[in-house]
């Protein structure tokens, strides 16, 4: 009755392999790196707007960014120019609210699909600055009840291949309590929070939250306690909070070099996203299949 | 494949014994098991299987025993069908895939992978998916069933150990399992005893019970309908929110006394019913047995009970003051007084005489499944008539059913050898079940029994194993109504009270918030007819178990029973129904 060697997963991910990373389905249908990366970041920023206006708390809403990614994983994954983005956000979105504890109806979720996707939508518009910013067209994104069942139909769709393609690994580990876990642990977090603390404690969730959208899609190659301590250690030298001058990474079973190159990743994704507004600023990003074409045409 | 991307880090949950117990091997973060494998990609063909015989098939779906062409592994193959959904992907499917994939222990059935059926023409139609865990040969409501079976103390004892060590397990990784019984606990022949069935299992948010202190105290509420009825606590039956693991250690309690009994040994017919036979057996509840009980909402209303003494030790008189003095452990009113698992295992019975036996030294029994019971068939029909008025439907030694109680049973144990020759005899008794799609069976699946022997006319001479009214099965608790999603109603409720006549559970829970335990949508728009259907098939599925028992004579006076009386008559898991409406269509 020896236990076989397997592993409660808990508190850590299936992690992307090496073959995972340097090729995927995508790539194999004809879309460039560079428009890849941005169809994942545009995916992960619908997914993350949809959820906040579904008033998702964000564990769900991280969760469901980490199985978009996963999904687009690999030459096994699924391709952006056979299953669109926002069809796969959608469904990645229902699915991880559906075995949460907050499911939300299709209707729900297709109404604020439709209003994201929307030509109004702020989504579309230039992501900074008021300036030229049409006001959202209530016609443009009403749902009638036909494309609802259309739109129905490829959502529960999209659900079950989602499912297949991920393998039904379901369960996302996310960083951000490991983070606040470390932060009481370095002595950093006062049970009675001072305003240091308080900003030292949100730094290290917001670069948490950031690095859902990092190109390097830094959930599917490191573990919830790497991420952890790169965020802690990024957000204390911003906020300015003394750690430990010794090597505290080491007692979180985080190497420097891991921990170095976490920090880089963190630390550019401000950069990328930077890029990435200036990038799309004439046109939107392709959200959907006729749009990806379109753009992948344009480029020849 | 899917061995692949569960093979995850070396961390245990919350460092619990049970779980790092298990991280002796541990693999590395960043590659896979193998040094290479990719961990982490889709799941697995089904073109890897090749399909050996159909194990049973139900509205759920198919359930094929296959052998691994990779592995050379003997699998169950359950297949998941995905029929026009109105949710997606079944959401209790998804959640026990989650679970599954979670857990890692001998005593619990293993998923080792999903596997795919590529439809012709993909994008219409839809992909048949499969679950496949280890092929167990039994489960123990089947082998309790199986007259030529004799459960020896050792046997037992054995059993118990490991039940109680994938309870340990669980309770220690946080879950709840909520659907403890005979039926669910499949074992093979090597006598290992493994858990199944996560469907209504979840995790459990306050601590985990610790040694010496019980189930602890819950702090946030959960759904009370959970557990079938007889194997359900009577805290669930009060309706007591915040309940603890201490639930499943109750089921546990009554798995170890059916397994002395050859039955279950509290069938109640309702909830009140049930709740009576519980205060029968175990006392009435008072403060003192019971603290607090009188403060819960009761049972149907009823809050009051004669009051009664405790007939346990007069019950169980013939299994020793040791067993009785577990299974009053394992059976305690008192939910934050009721043995954990951990203390559960150190219980002097395991200590005593006759000691447990290993796995290895258990018998192998005949396996036994759907189409194989033709085979059987065919052998009956060249065995004598049945005795008229006899034992119908029990072993060659016709203690089946009574064995349970007979003195000789004790510390009773065959060799090996003893036994070698059930595998070779022509058995006209199988087991009946193989542990894997019982509750999800259509009508198809009611002749399980052997078949009628020809010869006298059936309806004298062939007697249920036991009286007749402890075989009507209770129905199962109402599907979740109202769910509670983070205190939003999500959808439209379905007055289907009358099902069970019990109040409807209050809109918006008890604490009306987030903290609502809750499972699962239910289903607003199920006509009548399909609800008909539904529970002609519960009753014929009952009919099933009473076939069993080689009550044939009388299948059409229960034919016509269950037309009457279409509800009563299945053990069936609470939420098991849901998903009978909701793979129908």
């Amino acid at each position: 009755m020896e236990p076989e060697a397997e592993q409660f997963s808990s508190l850590s991910n299936p992690l992307a392999t090496v073959d995972q990373l340097s090729t995927s389905s995508s790539q194999l249908d004809g879309v460039p790196a560079d428009l890849e990366s941005s169809l994942r970041f545009a995916g992960a920023q619908l997914t993350q707007a949809a959820g906040i206006l579904l008033r998702l708390p964000q564990e769900i809403i991280a969760q469901a960014i980490v199985i978009f990614h996963r999904f687009y994983l690999g030459s096994e994954g699924g391709s952006f120019r056979i299953n669109a983005l926002k069809d796969v956000s959608a469904a990645s979105l229902y699915m991880t609210a559906k075995i949460s504890f907050l499911p939300q109806s299709t209707r729900s979720v297709l109404n604020v699909y439709a209003y994201l996707l929307s030509p109004t939508s702020p989504l579309r518009q230039p992501l900074e600055g008021t300036a030229g910013k049409e006001k959202p067209d209530a016609e443009s994104y009403c749902l009638s009840e036909g494309s609802y069942q259309a739109a129905r139909a490829t959502l529960l769709q999209t659900e079950s291949i989602i499912l297949r393609a991920i393998s039904f690994i379901t369960q996302v580990t996310l960083p951000h309590h490991v983070a606040l876990t470390y932060l009481q642990t370095l002595g950093v977090l006062p049970p009675s929070p001072t305003e240091k603390s308080s900003a030292l404690a949100a730094r290290t969730l917001a670069h948490l939250n950031t690095a859902l959208f990092s190109p390097q899609l830094l959930y599917l190659t490191h573990q919830p306690p790497a991420l952890a301590v790169a965020a802690i250690y990024l957000a204390a030298r911003e906020v300015e909070v003394k750690l430990p001058s010794t090597e505290w990474w080491e007692v979180f079973d985080v190497d420097r070099e891991t921990l170095g190159f976490l920090v880089v990743g963190l630390g550019s994704c401000e950069g990328w996203i930077q890029s990435e507004k200036e990038k799309w600023t004439e046109t939107s990003c392709p959200l959907t299949l006729d749009e990806l074409e379109e753009d992948v045409k344009r480029r020849g | 494949m899917a061995s692949t991307p569960s093979r995850f880090g070396g961390q245990t949950l919350n460092g619990n014994p049970a779980a790092s117990k298990r991280t002796a091997g541990q693999a590395s973060l960043e590659v896979g098991p193998d040094g290479k494998k990719p961990r982490f990609h889709g799941c697995s063909k089904i073109s890897n299987y090749i399909m050996m015989s159909k194990l049973g098939e139900g509205t759920f779906g198919e359930v094929h025993k296959a052998e691994s062409r990779v592995t050379g592994q003997i699998v169950a193959m359950k297949k998941i069908l995905m029929h026009n959904e109105k949710d997606g992907f079944p959401i209790t499917a998804i959640r026990e895939i989650k679970l599954l994939k979670m857990l890692s222990h001998p005593n619990i059935l293993k998923l080792e992978e999903m596997a795919i059926e590529r439809t012709k023409g993909e994008g219409r139609k839809k992909a048949i998916m499969y679950m496949v865990t280890p092929y167990m040969d039994h489960d123990l409501s089947g082998l309790l069933e199986n007259p030529s079976v004799h459960f020896t103390e050792p046997q037992i004892k054995c059993y118990m150990i490991q039940l109680l060590e994938g309870v340990a397990y669980l309770h220690a990784s946080k879950i709840l399992h909520r659907d403890m019984k005979a039926a669910n606990l499949l074992i093979n022949n090597h006598g290992i005893l493994q858990i199944a069935d996560f469907g209504l299992a979840r995790p459990y948010d306050d601590p985990p019970p610790q040694g010496g202190k019980g189930g602890g105290e819950a702090t946030r509420d959960y759904t009370t309908l959970v557990v079938t009825r007889w194997y359900r606590p009577p805290e669930l039956l009060l309706t007591l929110r915040k309940y603890t693991s201490a639930i499943d250690m109750w089921g546990v309690g009554c798995v170890f006394g059916e397994m002395f009994k050859g039955r279950p040994i509290l069938q109640g017919s309702t909830d009140l019913n049930q709740i009576h036979l519980i205060f029968d057996l175990m006392g009435s509840p008072n403060e003192e047995n019971m603290p607090g009980w009188s403060t819960l909402l009761g049972c149907e209303g009823v809050k009051s009970f004669p009051q009664r003494k405790s007939t346990l030790s007069q019950t169980f008189r013939e299994q020793g003051p040791s067993f009785v003095s577990l299974l009053g452990e394992l059976l305690k009113l008192d939910w934050r007084k009721r043995v954990n698992a951990i203390d559960a295992l150190e219980h002097p019975y395991f200590k005593s005489s006759p000691l447990p036996a290993k796995p290895g030294e258990i018998p192998q029994f005949q396996e036994s499944h759907e189409l194989d019971r033709k085979k059987f068939r065919e052998q009956k029909a060249n065995l004598p008539p049945a005795p008229a008025g006899g034992t119908v439907g029990m072993g060659p030694d016709g203690d089946f059913i009574n064995g349970a109680s007979n003195s000789n049973h004790h510390g009773q144990y065959r060799p090996r050898g003893g036994l070698g020759g059930y595998l070779n005899d022509q058995q006209p008794y199988p087991p009946r079940h193989n542990g894997y799609e019982f509750r999800q069976h259509g009508p198809q699946r009611e002749f399980r029994g052997p078949p009628p022997p020809p010869g006298p006319p059936p309806s004298q001479s062939r007697r249920p194993a036991w009286p007749p009214e402890a075989n009507g099965l209770p129905p199962r608790p109402p599907p979740p109504i109202n769910p509670v999603w983070g205190g939003q109603v999500h959808r439209g409720s379905v007055p289907r009270d009358e099902i069970r006549g019990r109040p409807p559970p209050r809109e918006g829970g008890v604490a009306g918030g987030p903290r609502v335990d809750t499972y699962i949508p239910s289903y607003a728009n199920r006509d009548d007819g399909h609800r008909d259907r539904d529970d002609g098939r519960r009753g014929r599925e009952d009919g099933q178990r009473r076939d069993e028992r080689g009550d044939r004579g009388r299948q059409g006076e229960r034919r016509e029973q269950e037309h009457r009386d279409p509800g009563r008559r299945r053990s069936r898991s609470p939420e098991r129904d849901r998903n009978r409406e909701l793979y129908r269509r």
